[in-house]
């Protein structure tokens, strides 16, 4: 992760800035602008996406084939059929209007090519909104494309690093030795005949292979729920809490008077609760942001 | 000594951000010199209609003389032409159609700078775009001062402008990469020039105690300053702060001054508190964590000068090439262009406490170096004595020649957008190839 902290009077504002965009790069995974993102949408989204679910053409075979199938709307009215420029002509269809109605009556099919007219225009209208839609939908499953790949890594890589500590927890455990001393000898149980004290003294070795015995049976308690959720987790969770104060608001508030730019949260006050970053996409602890007040002192927002 | 200001619109209740610099180097100047405001009757600078009255009177102790303006502006007819100037191929008589109707045309006022020039030694002009500038550079080019105040927008490729900036005295330049961009745009390196900017009045004692018990403003806060308005990027910067506020439910308020030209999200973490007097306007910055300056066009932000003055951090908007020079330069600010950047760069100075002291405390030098009032006096003058001295070793400058009438008419200039596209846009930083004069004229 990559942090910033001020140290010297010369801040350089664009090595911070090149810091920021580094730390957006690595939350983001693979940086795209908004441009970039569109432009995938619109050219290359298999390479992204599952073919199987969105064609990559989509909007260009829609444009092509909204383009192409586009015919100039008619504009159908109850004198459409006997219009003309020429004046004659339409006195001529105009007198002889009643003769034609003689033989059948053009009423229902004015009617009904008038409504087709109206239907037609809607159409037109409501296509620009389709193709809106389709547009952004497309744009918005390129992002969550790349959205979703670039989770997977981070969840392969958490994973990965995941087995990694086990091990290493593991073979931490392995290599542990008591020395005597470094640690106060555990009290026995009061009134126990199997004490340690009735058996005389034993050697580190015995010592080690009983604590070994101990531990593993602690683990193998299913039902002891004491060990992880009771003082030690609860203690765990409070330092952890306690160590997050301690680099922003607490320690300037616990430390001696210090120049101003020492009092402030500190000096990793950006990098120590990275967790919180306005991104927010991977923090969960709950933690609040270190304010100043307008003189650049710290306080709790 | 006698000095012309000429601007666009002057007054003490006018505070757009080219005609508030041109007061405040007038009132400046005027400890130095006669100082004598030529400027027009308007008031509006949408629509330039005549709301003053016309002829001199008095504005802080500065004599101000003013001229009507001829015509109002039909924005209709100005967008036709801007559409034009801006995303076609046209010509030189299209473009000065364009600067008519932009205006605010005052023939009168150009008349009175070139039958009056003789009195003063020099005229400072404001704001090249406008009506005024063009003609009253063309008409006394020996005495004319330009004090640009250029955006990067498309109005600095039109080809009018190259001769104006050819051929005044000096440029007055607002900051660096406004200074590469007019070089760039109009090959006016031989023009003696100078990055002045403007300082400001900042208050000796601030009060933030009493504006935020007079806001009931209790949490910590960003502030920004202005006129909100998308054009300053005030858009972006809700929909940027809204997001950040979801993620971040215990993060930073955003407090708002200046007059809305649109809606402003109803969101318990966005305060709105209207146009503020000065004071509290300083109060207000004094009060906040930072500024946000989300604008995408500056030629100098002075509200950001006042929050480095007064010690405090800027967030600006990165894609603003000089908003993101001069945070660099200062080591005073942090700079954004998407959102995961102004949500880490706002978080950054939410929360880390070394860095938002250490910026303030640069931001405080910055201004003290740079942009307190003697500093910027002292540019002026000595430019003046400069220019004398060539008045004494006879050197003249001419404003080339814009064509006859065929010439005018012909359709051979390039769309100004595509002009504009060309000219690079850059911070002028340390060590990169614009900066080469940095150190000298800082």
């Amino acid at each position: 992760m990559t942090d910033f902290s001020i140290r010297s009077d010369n801040v350089d504002v664009e090595q911070i800035m090149r810091q920021i965009r580094a730390r957006i790069r690595e939350k983001r995974g693979v940086d795209y602008t908004e441009e970039e993102i569109r432009e995938l949408a619109n050219v290359k989204l298999e390479k992204f996406l599952d073919p199987r679910g969105v064609r990559s053409d989509l909007l260009e075979q829609f444009r092509r084939k909204r383009e192409a199938s586009l015919p100039p709307n008619f504009k159908f009215e109850d004198t459409t059929l006997f219009e003309t420029h020429r004046g004659l002509l339409a006195f001529i269809r105009r007198l002889l209007r009643p003769i034609l109605k003689l033989f059948f009556n053009p009423n229902p099919l004015i009617d009904a090519l008038h409504i087709q007219s109206k239907l037609n225009a809607q159409q037109a209208a409501l296509e620009p909104l389709y193709y809106e839609v389709i547009h952004n939908l497309v744009l918005e499953t390129t992002r969550l494309g790349i959205d979703v790949k670039n989770l997977k890594m981070r969840v392969e890589s958490m994973s990965s690093r995941l087995d990694f500590d086990e091990r290493r927890a593991r073979a931490l455990e392995g290599v542990v030795q008591y020395r005597p001393g470094a640690v106060a000898p555990l009290q026995p149980p009061s009134g126990g005949g199997d004490s340690r004290e009735a058996r005389g003294p034993e050697s580190p070795e015995q010592s080690e292979r009983r604590n070994r015995r101990r531990r593993r049976r602690g683990r193998r308690r299913p039902d002891d729920r004491t060990g992880a959720m009771g003082p030690q987790g609860a203690m765990g969770a409070r330092s952890a809490r306690g160590a997050t104060s301690a680099e922003g608001a607490t320690s300037a508030e616990g430390a001696a008077p210090a120049p101003e730019a020492e009092r402030v949260p500190s000096e990793s006050g950006y990098s120590s609760d990275r967790g919180l970053t306005p991104g927010g996409q991977s923090d969960d602890r709950g933690l609040t942001p270190v304010h100043r007040d307008p003189d650049g002192e710290p306080s709790e927002s | 000594m006698k000095l012309a200001v000429a601007a666009q619109r002057y007054g003490a209740d006018i505070n757009g951000g080219a005609e508030l610099h041109a007061r405040y180097i007038a009132e400046r100047l005027s400890r130095h010199a006669d100082v004598e405001v030529v400027t027009t009757c308007a008031r509006d600078y949408v629509t330039w209609k005549n709301e003053r009255p016309e002829g001199v009177e008095q504005v802080n102790g500065i004599p101000v003389r003013r001229f009507p303006v001829t015509h109002e502006r039909d924005p209709n007819h100005f967008g036709r032409l801007s559409r034009r100037v801006f995303d076609q191929p046209h010509s030189i008589a299209d473009e000065i159609a364009w600067l008519e109707s932009e205006g605010p045309a005052s023939p009168a006022m150009i008349d009175y700078l070139e039958r009056s020039s003789s009195q003063f030694d020099f005229i400072l002009l404001f704001s090249y775009r406008y009506y005024h500038a063009w003609h009253g550079a063309r008409r006394v080019p020996s005495k004319a001062l330009l004090v640009p105040t250029a955006e990067r927008d498309a109005a600095i490729g039109l080809g009018i402008f190259g001769p104006t900036f050819r051929g005044v005295r000096a440029v007055m330049y607002n900051s660096h990469e406004e200074r590469a961009m007019i070089h760039a745009a109009t090959r006016n390196e031989e023009v003696p020039g100078v990055v002045v900017g403007v300082g400001s009045d900042i208050p000796a004692r601030t009060d933030s105690e009493r504006f935020r018990r007079k806001h009931n403003l209790r949490k910590p806060f960003a502030i920004y300053v202005g006129r909100i308005d998308e054009n300053k990027g005030c858009k972006e910067l809700f929909d940027f702060f809204l997001r950040y506020a979801n993620t971040f439910p215990r993060g930073l308020d955003l407090v708002l001054i200046g007059s809305a030209i649109i809606p402003i999200p109803q969101h318990p973490r966005i305060h709105h508190l209207g146009f503020l007097p000065d004071d509290d306007k300083f109060d207000a910055i004094a009060a906040s964590d930072l500024l946000i300056m989300p604008s995408y066009f500056e030629s100098l932000s002075m509200v950001a000068l006042e929050a480095w003055a007064l010690g405090r951090p800027v967030l600006a908007n990165g894609r603003c090439d000089v908003l993101k020079g001069q945070c660099i330069r200062s080591g005073a600010g942090l700079y954004y262009e998407r959102y995961e950047e102004f949500a880490e760069t706002l978080y950054a100075l939410e929360s880390n406490g070394p860095l938002h002291a250490r910026l303030g405390r640069n931001g405080r030098d910055y201004f003290t170096q740079h942009y307190t009032w003697p500093v910027i006096e002292r540019k002026y003058l000595d430019m003046f004595d400069r220019l004398k001295r060539e008045d004494a070793s006879g050197a003249r400058r001419r404003v080339e020649s814009i064509g006859g009438w065929f010439a005018r008419r012909q359709r051979s200039q390039p769309a100004a957008a595509e002009v504009l596209a060309k000219i690079p846009s850059t911070a002028v930083v340390p060590g990169s190839r614009s900066a080469g004069n940095l150190s000298r004229s800082a």
